[in-house]
């Protein structure tokens, strides 16, 4: 039998003191309901800790992160207010970090149902997520991954724009003036408005809802790349305008 | 050398000739120049046959790719009238030996880029219009086992080009950030943007156009330029059929005919 609250305080402590720990399935396999389980108790005690929810994100929306991980569906983390990075990120209280470009959808109201989704969305805005696994070496199963909060660590995104067709937009991202991935939000499950619906269709699966004032980072248009300190990253799409970041 | 660039496009004609690839050339050829007289060798020869060159391909555009291939250059080869097909045509089984495809951003000029080094003002005011295209490349050498000189004495691995039906004004499209994606049976084989071609696909149409007016080819109004992939590159197998869209570009389709009736496919 899994302790469901032994493995959040795990991942809870790794997250906390920056050091990362051996995955959580070397020691004892769980299923994937079990994996959420403890992404909630996790996020629960951020919670306690008087962190606010402010959104999801989603996780293994490309084909190729599906093949790598042999699944079929994506995965989603919850994003609370604390994680949200301002115009400057201190990553000292990360483990390895890496960051990768985003769709970002604003909930303007609360989402009942997955068919509600779309007209429930007030903006849309081009972002960025720094993932950091709390596991060593970035590995691990799916279970794991779940239960580490689909690695969920900073976010940030630019102004909010009227929502629009965003199934073909190219994403440009730069650190320190460089472009290091290029690619399109076609990657995200051929269309990010495709991960929006997911992130409902979850959502509601669990018990919950999208709340006004949330934002959904639909997910990666690339691959992650590594996060140094005391870069300047921007993130640029096309009719998006630009989201930033200065790391420290 | 002459004879070893002559057996060098020997070997490779004897690939188009025969539907066989051929091994490598670079036992042959040692320098990008040498592999440009090889290219060379083949275009005047094809151009004496009567064919029409009809624009030019740039290759090697993306970061991946050049480091891949261990260069800082792209590469360029010839297009030729009947390398072109229509939109949603359909390529005979071994047209193309190991075709491969990839979505690119073609400009068609109306002024000839003739100086010695052009600005992107000089590349606009040529350029008459964009159009989606689907570049098949394709590879006379076994198993594309190219380094630089085996692909430039190719014809920068050139095999067809399909392009899009509605011109698109450079003004009216941001071919930098235009996001692009490869679909097979609506299954997404290949995603990317104008950004991963040098940076824009202006800036390769530049080098372009420099590069061609020191070897003594320039660019000529009516060309076709194919300026490089904007996502990584897709097999193609006998009876694929591939779509490829450019946001604020459109879109494009070229179709593979299955296996002829022995079975024979390339």
């Amino acid at each position: 039998m899994v302790d469901v609250h032994a493995l959040a305080a795990t991942l809870d402590g790794a997250a906390r003191d920056a050091r990362a720990v051996p995955k959580l399935t070397d020691t004892a396999p769980f299923d994937v309901p079990t994996a959420y389980a403890v992404q909630r108790e996790l996020v629960e005690r951020r919670i306690r800790r008087g962190e606010r929810l402010s959104g999801v994100k989603m996780g293994f929306t490309s084909r190729a992160k599906m093949v790598q991980m042999g699944v079929d569906d994506v995965i989603w983390g919850l994003l609370t207010d604390r994680m949200q990075a301002g115009a400057s990120a201190d990553l000292s209280d990360l483990i390895h970090p890496r960051i990768e470009p985003e769709i970002v959808y604003l909930i303007g109201r609360e989402v009942r149902s997955v068919a509600d989704v779309e007209s429930a969305v007030a903006g849309v805005a081009v972002g960025f997520e720094i993932l950091d696994s709390r596991y060593e070496d970035f590995r691990f199963t799916l279970p794991d991954v779940i239960a580490d909060n689909a690695s969920a660590a900073r976010y940030g995104f630019g102004a909010w724009h009227e929502p629009r067709d965003l199934s073909n937009t190219g994403l440009l991202m730069e650190i320190d003036g460089r472009p290091v991935q290029t690619g399109s939000s076609a990657a995200i499950l051929g269309d990010p408005a495709r991960s929006l619906r997911a992130a409902a269709r979850l959502a509601l699966g669990a018990g919950m809802a999208l709340e006004p004032g949330w934002v959904v980072l639909a997910g990666a248009a690339t691959a992650a790349v590594p996060l140094p300190k005391g870069a300047h990253v921007r993130v640029t799409g096309a009719g998006l305008g630009s989201a930033e970041v200065t790391t420290r | 050398m002459t004879s070893d660039i002559d057996a060098a496009a020997g070997r490779l004609l004897g690939a188009y000739a025969s539907g066989v690839p051929c091994e490598p050339v670079r036992d042959l050829i040692a320098t990008a120049d040498d592999a440009y007289a090889v290219q060379d060798r083949m275009t005047e020869r094809w151009l004496g046959e009567g064919r029409r060159l009809s624009g030019r391909k740039i290759g090697l555009t993306s970061r991946a790719v050049q480091e891949q291939m261990r260069v800082d250059s792209p590469d360029f080869g010839m297009l030729y009238a009947d390398m072109a097909v229509p939109d949603g045509d359909e390529i005979p089984a071994g047209t193309v030996l190991q075709p491969r495809v990839e979505a690119e951003v073609a400009l068609v000029l109306e002024h000839d880029l003739t100086h010695e080094r052009h600005t992107v003002a000089d590349l606009i005011r040529a350029t008459a219009f964009a159009l989606p295209a689907i570049e098949i490349v394709g590879s006379r050498i076994r198993d594309w086992d190219i380094t630089l000189a085996d692909t430039v004495a190719d014809n920068a691995s050139s095999g067809m080009y399909a392009l899009g039906n509605r011109p698109v004004r450079l003004e009216d499209v941001d071919l930098r950030l235009c996001g692009m994606v490869v679909e097979r049976r609506g299954e997404q084989l290949s995603s990317g943007t104008g950004a991963a071609c040098l940076g824009h696909p202006l800036n390769a149409a530049l080098w372009l156009a420099d590069t061609l007016v020191r070897v003594g080819r320039p660019l000529r109004a009516g060309d076709t330029v194919l300026t490089g992939a904007l996502g990584p590159v897709v097999p193609a197998a006998p009876g694929d059929v591939f779509e490829a869209r450019i946001d604020g570009l459109g879109d494009v389709r070229v179709a593979f005919g299955r296996a002829d009736q022995d079975g024979e496919v390339s």
